[in-house]
């Protein structure tokens, strides 16, 4: 039975904010990006509810979205501050000196192209394989494995290794 | 996996924990499923009536059809071109219970909130009443002792100025594709109302209305009103200042003038005055003849006064 798109969009805005979210590294994208694709997916729920894996169909209308907005607005794209984020839902307290390396990588990824960054998303974010990442970006599987590959790339260059001590605080651990 | 993308994975699960609360998109979701039902529900209403006129018109009017004389006012009552203007940024949040009173367009762009329970009240007036607004800027003002901070990652800059009005009024400006300023007044956490309003501002080029009239092809600058079909719409020149008013003007009886092929009247205070279309049609200007007012007054050009673009008024987000 199909269900109701007002119990759909109950149950999945959620998890698709947090896909989106991810995949926006931007929290007010990401809110208008699950808007847009829920008008949109309402208006022809008659064919969406239907379908075998709606919120699948769903969740690949967010990321097309994403991908053709950041298109169509990239002339007025603002770089990715952590401030905007932090603005929505301050980041977690995490007393590890891990913390300020992910918070690093995530301004390297927020700089990612956009396919590149999908990509990335898809494989270490929701556990994709190549095969389920070109079926949801429209595109070959070695133009996957070539965007992954090139992230990779870039995200190591970027990353640089922790320095021997790393992690103790000035005057920790030094007698 | 390497350390590399472990990273990885660990980093855009952190950023998965600032999902944002799904209350805000359900709620813009059931706004917009409600105005698109709205906006069928017109079409479907104006397809209607655009049959009906034309049947009117091919079958029972066709055998005693003349084009109107340009002077006249059927020909005035031509809709225009070029009066539709565009409102590009809108906020998704205000206070509660906060309607809009008033469109400014021109160089600048104002739109105002009030509490419904204040929307009576001339939001052109300086009354001191609590109200909500947002400004397209030519540029940025002078910032001299505004302190820096910003809105949805950009900088930003506010202060709260004590005027002429009864409460303190905090102003919040900032530089996105176009300078905003959010104004607010009236509200005991000024400042936390006009952030969480700028933080909910977006650019939205779909965004656009038709001013009830225009003069010379150029639209009424101000519209504001209580309802829908209670509303005034001012244009201005450096000369003449015309509106154009559901609500009767203090006076409306004088020397009989003849314009727009009705009867008007220059009252007391040397304004034209003169109902057309169901609306009151003022022209005053310092010193200009009679023929000066009859002849501004003509050229007004009403927007289709069966049924105005003035669904905004009165209304909330």
């Amino acid at each position: 039975m199909t269900p109701s798109f007002d119990d759909f969009a109950a149950e999945q805005v959620t998890p698709l904010l947090r896909y989106a979210t991810v995949l926006t590294c931007d929290p007010h994208l990401a809110q208008d990006v699950v808007q847009e694709v829920l008008l949109r997916a309402q208006q022809k729920w008659d064919r969406i509810g239907s379908v075998d894996l709606p919120h699948a169909y769903v969740k690949r209308m967010v990321t097309n979205e994403y991908l053709s907005w950041r298109r169509r607005r990239a002339a007025k794209d603002v770089a990715l501050c952590m401030s905007t984020l932090e603005s929505v839902t301050p980041p977690v307290a995490d007393t590890t000196h891990h913390y300020d390396e992910r918070e690093a990588m995530l301004q390297r990824i927020a700089r990612l192209p956009r396919k590149q960054r999908a990509a990335v998303v898809l494989r270490y974010y929701e556990n994709y394989d190549d095969s389920e990442i070109a079926q949801m970006l429209g595109c070959a599987e070695g133009t996957v494995r070539s965007h992954i590959s090139r992230a990779l790339a870039t995200l190591r260059t970027e990353h640089l290794p922790e320095p021997a001590g790393a992690g103790l605080r000035f005057g920790e651990g030094l007698s | 996996m390497n350390d590399t993308e472990q990273l990885i994975k660990d980093a855009l699960g952190q950023l998965a924990e600032r999902t944002p609360h799904p209350g805000p998109t359900l709620n813009a979701l059931r706004r917009k499923r409600k105005q698109q039902r709205s906006n069928i529900f017109l079409m479907a209403t104006a397809g209607v009536a655009a049959v009906a006129v034309l049947i009117f018109a091919g079958v029972v009017a066709s055998d005693r059809y003349a084009p109107p004389d340009a002077n006249s006012a059927a020909a005035a009552l031509m809709p225009g071109t070029g009066q539709t203007v565009d409102i590009e940024y809108t906020p998704h949040w205000l206070p509660d219970g906060y309607v809009e009173t008033f469109r400014s367009v021109g160089e600048e762009t104002t739109r105002v909130w009030v509490p419904a329970s204040a929307k009576d009240v001339d939001p052109t007036l300086q009354t001191g009443h609590p109200r909500v607004s947002l400004t397209s800027l030519q540029a940025l003002p002078d910032l001299s002792g505004w302190l820096e901070t910003s809105v949805r990652g950009l900088k930003a800059w506010a202060r709260t100025v004590q005027g002429q009005s009864a409460g303190p009024t905090t102003e919040l400006v900032w530089q996105a594709q176009d300078v905003l300023r959010v104004s607010v007044r009236g509200q005991e956490a000024g400042q936390q109302t006009a952030m969480s309003v700028a933080e909910s501002v977006r650019s939205d080029t779909k965004i656009s209305f038709l001013t009830p009239f225009s003069l010379d092809g150029k639209p009424a600058g101000d519209v504001w009103g209580s309802t829908p079909s209670r509303w005034t719409a001012r244009w201005h020149s450096e000369k003449y200042v015309v509106t154009v008013s559901t609500s009767t003007p203090a006076q409306t009886s004088g020397t009989p003038v003849s314009v727009r092929g009705r009867q008007g009247a220059i009252v007391a205070d040397g304004s034209l005055v003169v109902r057309d279309s169901g609306l009151w049609l003022t022209v005053s200007g310092d010193g200009q003849s009679t023929d000066d007012l009859v002849d501004t007054a003509t050229r007004v050009s009403l927007q289709h006064m069966d049924h105005p673009d003035t669904e905004w008024i009165g209304k909330g987000l």
